[in-house]
């Protein structure tokens, strides 16, 4: 009996371990602390792929935001744009990074000023119908 | 042999003459301009309501960044970078820090309210300024800085597309340098530091 039940642990640990390597990974996401009175807040996170297709980034969504929007700055000759994103893919075996400057999320700031220290929820929907809770620190970078 | 003693004489002359012009600087991260430019007069407001002409460049150094208060990423970031920057050179003992002020390309929006929660939020002593759209574009265009808003936007939410380039000014209100993205806070404060040096040299 005893060592069923050892081997049982055993199997569940090691199907746990297996389950924990393939899934989406999403680390270090926190929103850009803003000023009082700016309107639109920017929200970075990194997103790790460990399978062996495309991960299409498809919606993000968060009850503290009326909207979150995708896009991506860009500095052409000089000048800074900022584009929408309909998705971000992240590659096989490989990570996206949404940074200063690059890739990020874009919401209307809240009636309520975010400082340092908040946390804010956010729900990934990726193509493939994977869905991720990842939960946001609010500082200065 | 007489040539022989001629040398020194010729070295010393040369080294002479190169002190009295001082060395163009070599900067980490911004342009020289080869002549400072005349930029001429501009009507513009600071956030506190009072006028921003060409003479509050004068007699002193300053900084501008131009950008919008609903941008997100690319403005906040460059305002911190230069915060940083200005605290390296407080934390320096550099006298007489230059100003910095940042001045809004989406003046339909931004208003001074705004901007005077806005800047501040950043360092103490940054300073917003806005004024007539048609004010705004007369001066940005004599400065090379250009905007826009972004083509496929409509409504409240517009996007506005603009130079990234931080300008430098010099005590007589002249342009002096263009610092372009990606920007680094020491390297901005060494190149700062080196064009003023030269700068007051060359007087």
């Amino acid at each position: 009996m005893k060592s069923f039940i050892l081997a049982t642990i055993l199997l569940l640990s090691v199907s746990l371990a297996v389950a924990a390597e393939t899934q989406t990974l999403v680390s270090d996401a926190w929103v850009r602390e803003a000023p009082p009175g700016a309107s639109m807040l920017a929200g970075y996170l990194t997103i790790e792929n460990p399978f062996d297709e495309d991960q299409v980034l498809v919606d993000v969504s968060s009850p503290r935001f009326a909207h979150v929007m995708m896009h991506r700055s860009e500095m052409v000759d000089g000048m800074a744009r900022m584009i929408h994103e309909e998705s971000i893919t992240i590659p096989a075996h490989g990570k996206t990074e949404l940074k200063p400057g690059s890739y990020h999320l874009m919401m209307p700031a809240p009636d309520l000023r975010l400082t340092t220290g908040d946390t804010v929820p956010f729900v990934l929907r990726f193509a493939n119908g994977e869905q991720l809770e990842v939960s946001a620190e609010v500082r200065k970078p | 042999m007489k040539i022989l003693r001629i040398i020194p004489v010729l070295l010393s002359l040369v080294l002479i003459l190169s002190c009295g012009q001082p060395q163009t600087p070599a900067l980490q991260q911004g342009t020289l301009l080869p002549q400072a430019k005349v930029i001429g007069d501009f009507s513009l407001v600071d956030q506190n309501d009072q006028p921003f002409t060409r003479e509050r460049l004068k007699n002193h150094w300053t900084f501008a960044f131009f950008g919008y208060t609903h941008c997100p990423d690319v403005c906040p970031t460059s305002l911190a970078m230069l915060a940083q920057m200005q605290r390296r050179l407080e934390k320096a003992g550099t006298p007489e820090l230059p100003d910095v002020i940042f001045v809004s390309v989406d003046p339909e929006r931004d208003t001074l309210a705004t901007l005077a929660t806005y800047v501040p939020y950043f360092h103490p002593d940054f300073l917003g300024v806005t004024g007539e759209p048609d004010e705004i574009h007369s001066f940005t265009r004599r400065l090379g800085i250009l905007y826009g808003k972004a083509e496929n936007d409509s409504g409240e939410n517009y996007l506005v597309d603009h130079s990234a380039s931080v300008l430098l000014f010099d005590p007589d209100g002249n342009m002096r340098a263009v610092f372009g993205p990606p920007h680094d806070p020491e390297k901005m404060a060494n190149d700062f530091i080196a064009i003023r040096n030269y700068y007051e040299e060359s007087q």
